[in-house]
């Protein structure tokens, strides 16, 4: 059994490091993306074999949300589709070989230097229960401090960046409303040719 | 032995066939449709009968042959009540205009699945448009990362954008005139970003379909097709199919199933909105009541030119526009948006 | 570990004839959505299969050959792996994993990537765009879920789906948590690309991702998404109709018998309702359904303490 998990192991690792180099040698964005996106896979595959079930499956989940979005956002800004245009995928080399050099030093030695667990499970541990437990618990405030900041900063861009503003058009001269109902907009003296103030909505459909 | 079961399993299917459909011929098309031996494709790719029925103008044979070419084999083309055309000739079949056109493309569909008729050969050369024009040092087609022009088509590239700023992409293509979510002979030359249409311009405007006024059910029931009912819209059309212009049709039960099947809610308020001529869904409602009343379709409103009701819209918005306008007022919101006049078309 | 090789057999068994029931529910369900007689149209998607074997794979201009070929079948994939989680009895189960919800849930979001991939890989304006907003709306369907499944996971304490079965024996979910259901019925139109959430493969662009594809491969992913509702019905049999548990009949045949009637309803739901256009399905989406998601997760939590 032990000799069955170390072969599947070297595989998925062997895969893993194939896709990684797959991704520089393909001519498309989002070839590129997904042959991320299997590497990440294999990872948490093999995550899965060393008994960290959850940081394993959790793993494959987060990276093909992760991947298809940044495939996504590619294909939107560099549309190149599957094989009519091909795209050189690499560019600013002599830093990307010395960042990967030195990326791949740094790692070496941090495992190298490190002493890493080498007893065996023991069976009937709850990992998970485990996780939750360092996760939920003395780390919860940094992870959840840094949850909710993310998502005010997504929010807040999607807001800061969207056309369509909560007074009106951001094109027209968004206008906060007025004091009373129909007054002069609040704290604003009312300077623009009001262009868009009569032009009409096309959201204002009755609802019947 | 099991290959010939599969066979006569495949000759008991309804035959997959796409129709297009030229000036005149929409409504007879769509009662054909309501006949179980026939499938209608949403695409070329897959039917295996073309039925070229109608009026077509010089123009749209080009088309109409690399419609031809997009089926895959084994094809056959079928022509009904269509005149002569000239420069579209794969062998086919000419059908009376008055055979029983579903037993004729069925017995067509059959053969073809036995073997026992040739798949026609494709009528235009299968190479690409233009040379590859490939630029950079790397073999891609532009310079650095984008751009390009292989095949003749430039590749798209970010523009400015009419929604929300984020200036994605611009994709320039022709759409039509066969197109099936498309009122038939419609060609626009469009600009997408995502599926936002940027710009339009009408190359071609839909074809004149005299009888289609018979009946504002069958005008509704076009409309139901872009909201994924396609067998409410079919029961609307059976029902329209047997019905008398000006006869008062019984729609309750229809205004119910639509209701039910958030067919109302799902068109949002305002969409397609024309002065005098209400929304989308106002549109709908005012067929349904017409039909229930027996009178004609109600008034479309205020002429408009087409790019005012559809740039800026998302594609399915814009299909549903498309679908609820009255086939003789969008024949005028064309002209208004034609870059040249219709008699300039040589090319 | 013979249980485990029982197990997969059974899954197969499971996946192969409920495909081939789904597909003439579909028949039954398209003709009776048309005022035609149901009887005679449920063989029609068979022979339509038939057909599709006849017909000729065309191909576009340069696509991506490789992923174009393999979309339905990492479709299949991600459905049996799926529904390997799902235990057919109490000690019946091929991958009896602590954490099967997740592995559920990372099924869904990589059936995202392959309908994009499917669409993408086409090289055809159509197909891509199917792909786009496929992502756009099958990425928040698959978030309601999450919230969905985890709230149903709350009562068991725990992430494995024996336990999610065995937390039932008093009360199924569907009646403990009454808006659980509803909402994972969504995604289960979703992840099979049928009816109101169908925005890959519609009329309006012609099929969508599928607009270029024709022949064997059509009927390839027509069965694909066919078997995947197979496995998406068999999790929601297992969440909330209490999978495996009843009186007399051995377990599996209770999980085929309520995988059955959930196959049923979401085929229903498929002819049943009006799809939104996509912007309006996106705010229903993040501000109707999410919210009760949420609600239903913070209502389980506190149930749960």
């Amino acid at each position: 059994m032990t000799i069955l998990t170390d072969i599947v192991f070297v595989l998925l690792s062997g895969f893993a490091l194939w896709t990684g180099w797959r991704v520089f040698r393909t001519d498309s964005m989002v070839r590129c993306a997904f042959l991320l996106m299997l590497s990440f896979i294999a990872v948490g595959l093999m995550m899965l074999l060393m008994a960290a079930v959850y940081i394993g499956v959790a793993t494959v989940f987060m990276m093909a949300v992760e991947m298809m979005v940044m495939a996504l956002f590619m294909v939107m800004f560099m549309m190149n589709p599957a094989g009519l245009n091909p795209m050189w995928m690499v560019h600013q080399h002599r830093l990307s070989v010395a960042a990967g050099v030195v990326a791949f030093a740094g790692l070496t030695a941090a495992v190298l230097a490190s002493t890493l667990p080498a007893e065996p499970l023991p069976p009937g541990r709850p990992v998970v229960r485990d996780l939750g437990t360092e996760l939920l618990g003395p780390s919860m405030l940094i992870f959840e401090t840094a949850g909710v900041t993310l998502l005010a900063t997504m929010v807040a861009t999607v807001i800061l960046s969207s056309r369509r503003g909560r007074f009106g058009d951001a094109m027209e001269g968004a206008c906060p409303p007025g004091l009373e109902p129909g007054g002069a907009p609040a704290g604003r003296a009312e300077s623009e040719s009001g262009g868009g103030h009569h032009h009409h909505h096309h959201h204002h459909g009755d609802h019947g | 032995m099991a290959v010939s079961r599969l066979s006569s399993l495949a000759a008991a299917a309804p035959a997959p066939v796409y129709a297009a459909i030229g000036e005149g011929a929409a409504a007879a098309i769509e009662d054909l449709f309501l006949d179980a031996r026939l499938d209608r494709a949403a695409s070329p790719r897959h039917a295996a009968l073309l039925l070229v029925c109608g009026r077509f103008r010089d123009d749209d044979i080009a088309d109409l042959c690399r419609l031809h070419d997009q089926l895959p084999h084994p094809r056959a083309t079928l022509r009904w009540r269509a005149e002569a055309l000239p420069g579209f000739t794969p062998d086919g079949v000419d059908l009376a205009p008055d055979a029983d056109v579903a037993a004729a493309l069925h017995a067509v569909y059959r053969a073809l699945v036995a073997g026992a008729r040739a798949s026609e050969p494709a009528l235009l050369p299968d190479e690409p448009p233009n040379p590859w024009r490939g630029r950079g040092d790397h073999g891609q087609g532009g310079e650095g990362m984008m751009g390009g022009v292989p095949y003749g088509r430039p590749m798209a590239m970010t523009d400015d954008d009419l929604r929300d700023g984020l200036a994605l992409d611009a994709y320039a293509a022709p759409f039509g005139p066969f197109l099936s979510a498309f009122p038939p002979g419609l060609r626009l030359d469009l600009t997408l970003q995502g599926d936002v249409i940027q710009k339009l311009a009408v190359a071609r405007p839909p074809f004149d379909q005299p009888l289609e006024a018979a009946h504002p059910l069958r005008l509704a029931a076009r409309m139901l097709l872009p909201l994924g009912l396609p067998g409410l819209a079919e029961r609307m059309l059976r029902r329209a199919a047997g019905l008398a212009p000006g006869t008062p049709a019984a729609v309750a039960d229809l205004a119910r199933a639509l209701r039910w099947r958030g067919a109302r809610a799902a068109l949002p308020p305002g969409l397609g909105r024309i002065p005098g001529g209400g929304d989308v869904r106002t549109r709908l409602d005012g067929l349904l009541a017409a039909a229930g009343r027996g009178e004609a379709a109600p008034a479309p409103g205020a002429p408009m030119a087409l790019s005012e009701l559809l740039v800026g819209r998302e594609w399915a918005e814009a299909m549903l526009v498309l679908a609820s306008l009255e086939p003789g007022w969008l024949r005028r919101a064309c002209r208004a948006d034609m870059p040249h006049a219709p008699s300039e078309d040589a090319a | 570990m013979t249980s485990a090789l029982a197990a997969i057999a059974l899954l197969f068994a499971l996946l192969v004839l409920g495909a081939l029931a789904a597909a003439l529910a579909d028949g039954a369900a398209a003709a009776l959505a048309r005022g035609r007689p149901a009887g005679a149209a449920l063989a029609v998607p068979l022979r339509r299969a038939a057909f599709l074997l006849h017909q000729q794979a065309v191909t576009t201009e340069r696509p991506d050959r490789l992923n174009w070929l393999l979309a339905p079948v990492f479709y299949v994939v991600l459905a049996a792996v799926g529904l390997s989680v799902v235990p057919f009895s109490a000690d019946l189960v091929a991958l009896d994993l602590e954490t099967g919800i997740v592995l559920w849930g990372a099924c869904e979001s990589l059936v995202v990537v392959v309908v994009f991939l499917h669409g993408w890989s086409a090289n055809a304006p159509f197909a891509m765009i199917g792909a786009y907003r496929y992502v756009a709306i099958g990425l928040p369907a698959m978030l309601v879920s999450m919230f969905v499944l985890i709230a149903a996971a709350l009562p068991a304490e725990s992430l494995a789906l024996t336990a999610v079965v065995e937390s039932q024996r008093g009360l199924w979910n569907v009646l403990r948590q009454p808006l659980g259901l509803p909402l994972f019925l969504v995604l289960g139109l979703s992840l099979t690309l049928r009816g109101p959430f169908d925005y890959a493969d519609p009329y309006d662009l012609a099929g969508g991702t599928s607009a270029e594809v024709s022949g064997p491969q059509r009927a390839a992913w027509q069965v694909a998404r066919l078997t995947m509702l197979v496995a998406f019905s068999a999790m929601a049999a297992t969440v909330f109709l209490g999978g495996y548990l009843g009186p007399v009949l051995p377990g599996p045949a209770w999980l085929a018998l309520k995988t059955a009637l959930v196959l049923a309803l979401v085929v229903a739901a498929g002819q049943a309702f009006a799809r939104l256009p996509p912007s309006r399905m996106l705010s229903a989406l993040w501000l109707v359904l999410m919210p009760l998601a949420f609600l239903g997760l913070v209502i389980a939590g506190v149930e749960a303490l």
